[in-house]
């Protein structure tokens, strides 16, 4: 597959603008032309907040960091999907040869009770720190560890802790699920810590734990409709949420926390 | 805490004991627990309901014999009546307070929203409360027809009589309110399922790499056949022994 | 011309056997007793390796953690993109690998540059940087038998790398996030997100809090504690086009370099052969393919200069592989500096290939033939998936094509061994210091050394600190505390009363053309001293036209970034002039004038085995020269050759 060259677009840009937290929002209009297919999503942001500038609008507030698919800062809903189009990509890496010359993009930010606006484009979501805090983690403080080797982890073991630990924590799960729940973002970190000897300990405690205070931030219940899994960038897979319910009825009937 | 007063602070539940059953309860995880297994439990009840009804395709004999037959086990009966209001009771209540929690959640609502499942342009779980609560009508009207016996334009036959289960279920079954009602009731409770059998199974944390593609696919199936299953008796039983 | 210094700087190390320096170090600090250590107070800035390892370590000792970071969560730290994976000397590959070897290779791989004593420390605390991550659940790469895996990084024969697919600094912060969050619930970590330090509060000469700014409400604070921990990155985002997280900043090294902390070695910048190449006008940011890449993939260009032919068009004798042609004992992993130059200079001499010349290929089909696609795709998928993603090319099928792009830099705010900076108080962790890479960083030794910083050195030193110097509690409301506060404000308040007609993008590009054009792979006297005449002219362009839209009371990403880029603005020329200054060509500091017939660097040990440590005088005023002496025992001089 060789790189078509590039071409480029002009396009009707749809986007959510809220001053605040408090403040009303709404969508709107700008155009954007010359934007080359090679550009990421997020430069072509850059090139309308250029533009903003230098017409004395504020520039669209939208976040990001490493623009390279992995520190989970980024993300929108572009036409109505978390990420955009493209399946396992994040907003940094979506790139603008998936549009075409003329198309129109609705562009929101993430919508849920537990994320709220905080300007923009850009949501709190701090929730998801707190429902690591809760539990996320193994009790082990500097110093106390064994050596590497003490404990072996079959490799089969290590890919499904892997794959599972692989979350961004960019919230397009709760993003693109009609409930806003966070299931699948939990449920990859309880999965991680449950499939590896090292988490054993803290085991129940540790998903009781996590799904009250999952719970308390007011994140939805899980439908089934695997949204979350179709949207997320690192694809964590539904048979994590599979595990996190296994896990927490059975800390919830047989432990003793 | 092994400080007894501190315990019994938190209500009865605490004081015997039971406030990880009330957590379990009122847990989101612990409430799509009792969702699953009362609807397969629920699905138990269809097979065993569709199987018996089938019988009104080998005509009115068969048929009453059954259903005297079961009737006559009067306290089992009784007892699974109970069970199934209480599963059915259970599954309803759930669906309401976790759709309303599930709404609350979501809060806002995109302008514009589209699906990034390969292929899904409105899938049947989104509608899984919509299809519930068609079941839900089609329930309490099929139960107002043969359960209760209240709608007397449908001249039931006195219960003494042998005859009446077979009559009394054709008269239900030839009304175009209840024929209607019944169809539609039995394609949706099947797109219900198409879904939620195999979403069950996910709830309960029975999910395996090597079953679980398997159990998908039979949960189509089982759709399929509870919605024709069902909806063939009310199409063709009428017609068949006016 | 430069001011320096008469005495030399002393970075504190222990004497006797290098191997029990460390040791004998810990007897001599003085400990703060446990139930004594929640009445202290320790910042901590940033939340990246070396932050979050520090804050989750300091707190579990009883201290009071006030942890503060630029991202929504900690646990986005620019550490989150470490790709490739991290050293250690646990040699359980069996083949020769020891502590005194990874120590060995560092201190040549950074070509004599750093201090002995401290690339020891951190050669011994490798191994238990492992079993504390392992410990903590970080799932590294593991045979079929459960023990962990190596691969090979470049600048070693042995294999001593340790990691988890492509994401072995996402899953090491990951470990250091939890670490920290649990401490945060404990209570022992105050956290403040989104917030960015403006400055640092220096009392009786002592650091003694910082200032900082709410990026969501705009509002200032100042925080007082009993040490200031600094641990903010790396400032690669000078040259604008790097591999470094759009939020990667000088500003908090930087405004303490200006309350008197001396900034070392700047010039040594070290610039990755591995990115994917630019691709436009438009590019925001360079994405690094991972070194690991090179264990299987091999750099070539065409042996004709401008040959147009399609990869696969060109025959295998029309291909030189010239990493294997120049360093044939080291071949593709050769180190970084020595394979980034390489690269320029066949693109320069006009074999480059892709649509600009500016690229090289590094191919695969070698190993995905003798190994298979499924091998290669469990060892690199995600790094060729997002390789596809930008370049919309399959690296399975056509080579990848790279390009070097600052990527690191060792130089740093100026530490003693014990971490602290020669200001009492605060104390440099991670990218941010300048201690154990010389003049080069080898592979995987970045995440290596910030959790050796912030999980076994800082612990004990911090203490150090509070013990002997018998620090007092204090109020902000003291007059340093103001002034700062006042300051940090009326700078912020300066960029948005400028209203010119230029964005602050604008400059940071203009400013990023200059240090890539002129302070970049190679530099020249001639074109330093241009450098440092148009960062000036720049400068002053800057605050007469930037152009900030917005207020500074509530969420503004652009004034963020405006107060950012004055800094690189200030701080750019300083790195030019210590480049002007080192009239020697050594690691990532390549001096035009010293080079072999070979190109290769021409390292002046007589005249400049020191540390620069420079000593702010004011903007325009030309600093002071701080010279620590570097000495060699048991790593002596010898010629950095990979041939
Ligand atoms: C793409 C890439 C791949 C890499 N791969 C590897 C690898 O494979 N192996 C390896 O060893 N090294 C690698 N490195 C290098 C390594 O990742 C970094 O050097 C290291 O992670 C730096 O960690 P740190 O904790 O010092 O700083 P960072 O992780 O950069 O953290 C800085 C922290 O400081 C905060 N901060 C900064 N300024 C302020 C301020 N003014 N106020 C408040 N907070 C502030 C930030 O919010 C952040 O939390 C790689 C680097 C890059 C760019
Ligand atoms: C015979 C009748 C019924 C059967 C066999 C049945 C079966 C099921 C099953 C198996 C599930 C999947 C459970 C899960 O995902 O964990 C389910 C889900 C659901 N049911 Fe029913 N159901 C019936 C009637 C109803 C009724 C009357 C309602 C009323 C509104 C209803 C509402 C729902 C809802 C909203 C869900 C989705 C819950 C979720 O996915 O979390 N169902 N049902
Ligand atoms: S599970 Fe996926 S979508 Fe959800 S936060 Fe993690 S990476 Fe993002
Ligand atoms: S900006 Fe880091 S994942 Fe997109």
């Amino acid at each position: 597959m060789n790189h078509v060259a590039s071409k480029n677009l002009n396009l009707t840009l749809k986007i959510w603008r809220q001053a605040g937290p408090k403040q009303p929002g709404g969508l709107k209009t700008y155009q954007v032309r010359g934007i080359s297919t090679d550009m990421s999503f997020l430069e072509m942001l850059d090139v309308l907040n250029e533009q903003l500038i230098a017409s004395g609008e504020e520039p669209v507030a939208f976040d990001h960091d490493c623009r390279e698919g992995i520190c989970g800062t980024c993300g929108v809903v572009i036409n109505g999907q978390a990420h955009g189009p493209d399946s396992g990509t994040t907003t940094c890496q979506l790139h603008m040869r998936r549009f075409h010359d003329g198309d129109t993009i609705v562009i929101e930010p993430w919508l849920a009770k537990a994320f709220p606006i905080v300007r923009d484009l850009i949501v709190d979501r701090s929730a998801f720190d707190r429902i690591i805090q809760a539990g996320g983690f193994v009790s082990v403080n500097t110093g106390n560890a064994p050596e590497a080797n003490t404990t072996l982890v079959p490799h089969h073991v290590q890919q499904d802790a892997m794959n599972a630990a692989a979350c961004i924590g960019c919230g397009a799960c709760v993003a693109s699920c009609k409930n806003a729940s966070a299931m699948l973002f939990v449920s990859a970190k309880v999965s991680h810590l449950a499939s590896l000897p090292q988490g054993q300990a803290e085991r129940s405690k540790r998903v009781l734990n996590m799904v009250a205070t999952m719970d308390a931030e007011h994140f939805g219940n899980c439908t089934n409709t695997g949204e979350c899994e179709a949207a997320c960038p690192a694809k964590i897979k539904l048979s994590n949420i599979a595990q996190l319910n296994r896990e927490y009825m059975k800390a919830a009937l047989l432990s003793k926390e | 805490m092994t400080d007894s007063t501190a315990q019994c602070k938190t209500g009865l539940l605490g004081c015997l004991g039971l406030s990880w059953f009330f957590r379990l309860l009122s847990s989101s995880i612990g409430q799509k627990f009792v969702m699953g297994l009362t609807g397969l439990l629920l699905c138990g009840f269809l097979v065993a309901h569709l199987a018996g009804n089938l019988l009104l395709f080998a005509g009115a004999e068969p048929f009453n014999h059954y259903a005297h037959a079961l009737h006559s086990q009067w306290e089992l009966l009784a007892l699974a009546e109970f069970g199934l209001v209480v599963l059915f009771l259970a599954h309803v209540y759930l669906a309401v307070t976790t759709t309303i929690g599930n709404y609350r959640a979501r809060r806002d609502f995109y302008v514009l929203k589209q699906s990034k499942v390969p292929g899904r342009i409105i899938g049947a779980n989104s509608w899984m409360f919509a299809s519930g609560s068609v079941v839900l009508g089609f329930v309490i009207l099929h139960l107002i027809d043969l359960r209760l016996g209240l709608r007397s334009s449908l001249h039931y036959l006195p219960e003494e009589n042998f005859e009446a289960p077979f009559r009394n279920t054709l008269a239900a079954l030839s009304d175009p309110i209840s024929r209607v009602v019944y169809f539609l009731g039995a394609i949706i409770l099947g797109v219900h399922l198409s879904h939620g059998f195999a979403s069950a199974f996910q709830s309960l944390g029975l999910n395996h790499p090597k079953y679980t593609p398997l159990i998908k696919i039979i949960g189509k199936i089982f759709g399929v056949i509870i919605a024709v299953g069902f909806a063939s008796i009310v199409v063709f039983v009428p017609g068949m022994w006016r | 011309m430069v001011t320096v210094a008469d005495t030399p700087l002393d970075g504190r190390c222990p004497d006797g056997n290098i191997a029990s320096r460390w040791d004998q170090r810990k007897r001599d600090l003085k400990l703060v007793a446990p139930n004594n250590k929640r009445k202290y107070t320790v910042i901590v800035v940033g939340t990246g390796l070396a932050g979050g390892s520090a804050a989750a370590s300091l707190a579990e000792l009883g201290y009071n953690v006030l942890s503060f970071c630029i991202q929504d969560s900690p646990r986005r730290a620019h550490s989150i993109a470490a790709q490739g994976g991290i050293n250690a000397a646990k040699n359980y590959q069996n083949d020769g690998d020891s502590v005194w070897r990874l120590f060995y290779d560092t201190v040549k791989g950074g070509e004599w540059r750093a201090r002995e004593s401290n690339v020891y420390r951190l050669a011994t605390l490798s191994t238990s940087i492992i079993d504390q991550c392992v410990a903590q659940g970080v799932p590294f790469a593991r045979e079929y038998g459960g023990t962990l895996t190596n691969r090979s990084f470049g600048g070693a024969q042995v294999s001593r790398t340790f990691y988890c697919g492509g994401q072995t600094g996402q899953q090491l912060l990951l470990g250091a996030y939890q670490a920290m969050m649990r401490q945060v619930s404990g209570g022992g970590i105050k956290l403040f997100t989104r917030r960015e330090m403006l400055d640092l509060v220096v009392v009786d000469g002592i650091a003694r809090g910082i200032v900082t700014r709410d990026l969501v409400t705009g509002k200032y604070e100042t925080f007082v504690s009993d040490a200031v921990v600094l641990c903010t990155g790396g400032y690669g985002n000078a040259y604008y086009l790097s591999t470094m997280a759009k939020t990667c900043n000088v500003t908090a090294a930087w405004r303490c370099h200006k309350r008197g902390a001396y900034f070392a070695n700047p010039c040594f910048t070290q610039i990755h052969p591995t990115c994917i190449p630019v691709s436009g006008d438009h590019q925001s940011k360079l994405t690094l393919m991972s070194e690991s890449l090179r264990n299987d993939g091999r750099v070539w260009v065409p042996k004709t200069k401008g040959d147009t032919r399609s990869p696969d068009q060109i025959p295998e004798d029309e291909r030189d592989y010239y990493l294997e042609r120049r360093y044939p004992s080291y071949g593709n992993l050769a180190p970084r500096d020595v394979s980034s130059r390489a690269a320029k200079e066949r693109c320069d001499a006009g074999f480059g290939v892709g649509p600009s010349g500016m690229s090289v290929y590094l191919d695969f089909s070698k190993a995905i033939k003798e190994d298979g696609e499924s091998v290669i795709r469990e060892k690199y998928g995600n790094l060729f998936h997002m390789y596809e993603r930008i370049t919309d090319e399959n690296p399975y099928k056509v080579p990848m094509r790279i390009y070097p792009a600052v990527h690191y830099t060792m130089g740093g705010l100026w530490v003693d061994y014990n971490l602290q900076s020669n200001l009492p108080g605060l104390y440099v962790l991670g990218e941010a210091n300048f201690s154990d890479h010389g003049a080069n960083r080898l592979g995987a030794s970045a995440l290596m050394q910030g959790l050796a910083d912030g999980y076994f050195v800082i612990p004990y030193t911090v203490g150090d600190h509070i013990a002997t110097r018998k620090v007092k509690p204090i109020s902000a409301d003291r007059p340093e505390f103001h002034e700062a506060l006042e300051a940090a404000k009326s700078r912020t308040a300066a960029i948005l009363n400028v209203k010119g007609t230029h964005s602050t993008e604008h400059f940071h590009r203009a400013l990023g053309k200059i240090m890539w054009d002129h302070v970049g792979m190679a530099r020249n006297e001639k074109g330093l001293l241009h450098a440092i005449e148009q960062i000036k002219t720049l400068r002053e362009q800057f605050w007469h036209d930037v152009k900030v839209i917005g207020s500074g009371e509530t969420l503004n990403q652009n004034l963020e970034h405006a107060g950012r880029v004055a800094d690189f603005l200030e701080f750019a020329e300083l790195l030019a002039r210590d480049a002007l200054y080192r009239d020697e060509s050594c690691g990532g500091h390549f001096r035009e004038e010293h080079q072999t017939e070979e190109g290769e660097c021409e390292r002046n040990d007589a005249d400049f085995s020191y540390v620069s440590a420079w000593e702010y005088q004011g903007i325009g005023t030309e600093s002071i020269l701080h010279k620590e002496p570097l000495t060699f025992v048991d790593a002596p001089f010898g010629v950095r050759s990979y041939k």
